[in-house]
């Protein structure tokens, strides 16, 4: 999957604006948003906050996770833990990436926040590797991946899948009686 | 013009007796977007999705022709439409390609459906896969196969083309909770088990292992 | 030895880079078809003396030629398919009309295979939802923020955008425009999307 695509989806993570503007409701395809008011905030997908934030018609709140206290502990705990810790947003690296390029003014601490955030997926990759290394000299059949975002299964995904394939190709083909034997 | 917008949302026109409204339809298109993608087979049509999600692209276009140059929800509703385009285009262009890739292998199960089954293919895409065939065919006829001997002038083409790998490994997330799901051993010296999926939880594990459960939409691909 | 010219064909198309179409090799097949038709000969006259002069020590030979025949069959087959899989890429990358240079590497039936495949392909695409069908080769990236910046490419004159207002496009001159007015234009080559 590309990433753009990732992130394609993490634009649909839904987040409090406070616009400058009044706007009935609107009546989307895939669910109502508004009314807007100025200075009241309002939930709206990700797409449409760096929108209207692009042209100057809103302020985006952070979401509480986006915190550098929070996000403390998160890479504390991401530490400490063997297996991948809970994480408060599926696509925490995207937004981050996203809101802090379109909207770092609204984002206290941003450039804290980057640097904490890129630490936390660093670790979560690292460790990522180490569980996919594992799982292929074990010749897992099986493996649990709780609480992995899908941007950090992404960053696997070709590799580890590909070099499963292939090493399965490998051993079947070494069996006997595998019905391979009129290739030319 | 919220009055002319706002119609869009309903769906009701239809006389489909399961009622699924546009956000709901539209969350489906997404699931089956994203299960075509990762998994290694062509799966099931998903024709009532494709049609109602373009009804609704349409609907919302004609509506759009009548609003006011410049109003700020005629963009909003144009941003939606295009993602939601986007969906649809990359999930028939993920289907298309996959047919492309096995066509012997998608006609020959279209061939072999018991009657009263349903098609994986939409008529569209029979239509298509049967020209990409023919014409695929006639064309190696054309170039080589009719100047070699006699014997060798066909090529069986579900021999010649890859078959879809079903023993691919997948990632995936649960939706409804699974019990005892065999998983069989990767060597001769491991034993198989079963694994329980509990409701959220993510696996990696062969997509032919839990091939029916993508297809009964109790797990979604990731 | 026998299948080296089609094994050299393979190899041709796998030294090119993905998506690389060379020109189509019409001598490599003609002499890979040559030595078939050698090999074929040969094996129907042995068949007829092992049958008519029980001579069954030539079985083993018969054998070996029908393996080295059925290779080439492969390698012919497996370089014109892959050829197809490169010229059907060049339909999703091109567009419909491929520039002059690739269709100077295509034989008269590739050629034919190309405009047979963009009719299967244009066929379906109208026989999507309503009466306009859905252009699937568009689309291909996931729409990004609904304005972006533009590099005016040549004059094109005045442009009136949804708010009403007129903007100039003039030579060289770089606007910020919504994303849906702007893709028609940057298809046909008056604007140019700025990526900074």
């Amino acid at each position: 999957m590309d990433p753009s695509e990732v992130e394609f989806l993490a634009e649909k993570e839904m987040v409090t604006i406070i616009p400058n503007f009044s706007l009935d409701k609107i009546y989307l395809i895939g669910g109502d948003l508004g009314p807007f008011n100025p200075g009241l905030p309002v939930d709206v997908p990700v797409w449409l906050a760096l929108n209207l934030k692009q042209r100057q018609k809103c302020r985006i709140v952070p979401p509480d996770w986006m915190d550098v206290g929070k996000l403390e502990e998160i890479k504390e705990l991401e530490s400490k833990e063997e297996t991948f810790a809970p994480i408060p947003s599926p696509y925490y690296m995207e937004l981050t990436k996203m809101l802090l390029n379109h909207a770092s003014d609204n984002i206290p601490k941003a450039d804290e926040i980057r640097t904490l955030v890129k630490d936390i997926w660093d670790t979560r990759v690292a460790k990522l590797r180490l569980s996919a290394d594992s799982f292929i000299s074990q010749l897992e059949a099986h493996a649990k991946l709780d609480n992995l975002t899908l941007m950090e299964i992404n960053t696997t995904r070709t590799f580890l899948l590909d070099s499963l394939n292939c090493m399965y190709k490998l051993r079947t083909n070494l069996q006997p009686g595998s019905d391979k034997s009129n290739d030319y | 013009m919220s009055d002319a917008l706002s119609e869009a949302s309903d769906l009701s026109g239809d006389d489909s007796q399961d009622v699924m409204t546009p956000t709901e339809l539209i969350a489906k298109l997404e699931e089956a977007w994203l299960n075509e993608k990762f998994s290694p087979e062509l799966l099931k049509n998903k024709s009532e999705i494709v049609e109602c999600v373009m009804e609704q692209l349409t609907h919302m276009e004609e509506n759009l022709q009548r609003v006011r140059k410049g109003d700020v929800k005629a963009s909003i509703h144009r941003m939606e439409i295009d993602r939601i385009r986007f969906v649809l285009s990359s999930y028939l262009r993920s289907r298309l390609q996959k047919i492309e890739k096995f066509f012997p292998h998608v006609l020959e199960k279209e061939k072999s459906r018991a009657e009263g089954d349903p098609s994986f293919l939409s008529p569209e895409e029979f239509a298509f896969a049967k020209e990409y065939m023919a014409n695929t065919e006639t064309y190696l006829k054309a170039v080589a196969l009719r100047h070699m001997p006699p014997n060798l002038q066909t090529i069986d083409m579900l021999k010649a083309v890859p078959e879809p790998c079903l023993d691919s490994f997948v990632f995936l997330r649960v939706k409804e909770r699974q019990e005892n799901i065999l998983v069989e051993p990767e060597t001769d010296e491991q034993r198989e088990y079963v694994v329980d999926l509990e409701e959220g939880s993510q696996h990696l594990m062969r997509y032919r292992t839990i091939a029916p459960l993508v297809a009964s939409g109790a797990v979604q691909l990731i | 030895m026998f299948c080296e010219k089609a094994i050299e064909l393979v190899r041709e198309l796998h030294r090119m880079g993905d998506g690389q179409l060379p020109a189509f090799n019409e001598d490599g097949i003609r002499q890979v078809l040559e030595e078939m038709k050698a090999l074929y000969q040969q094996n129907q006259s042995d068949v007829n003396e092992a049958k008519s002069e029980g001579r069954s020590e030539l079985i083993p030979t018969i054998k070996f030629r029908h393996c080295c025949l059925c290779r080439n069959q492969r390698c012919i087959a497996a370089y014109l398919y892959d050829r197809l899989l490169r010229i059907r890429a060049l339909r999703w990358e091109y567009g419909s009309v491929l520039p002059t240079a690739i269709r100077f590497h295509m034989c008269a039936e590739e050629v034919e295979w190309f405009n047979q495949y963009k009719k299967s392909l244009a066929t379906y695409m109208r026989s999507l939802g309503g009466e306009e069908g859905l252009d699937i080769t568009q689309d291909v990236k996931p729409p990004k923020s609904l304005y972006i910046e533009v590099r005016c490419l040549k004059d094109h004159g005045e442009f009136e955008i949804d708010d009403g207002t007129v903007i100039l496009l003039k030579k060289n001159s770089q606007h910020f425009l919504p994303r849906w007015k702007c893709e028609q234009l940057i298809r046909q080559g008056v604007l140019e999307h700025v990526i900074s």
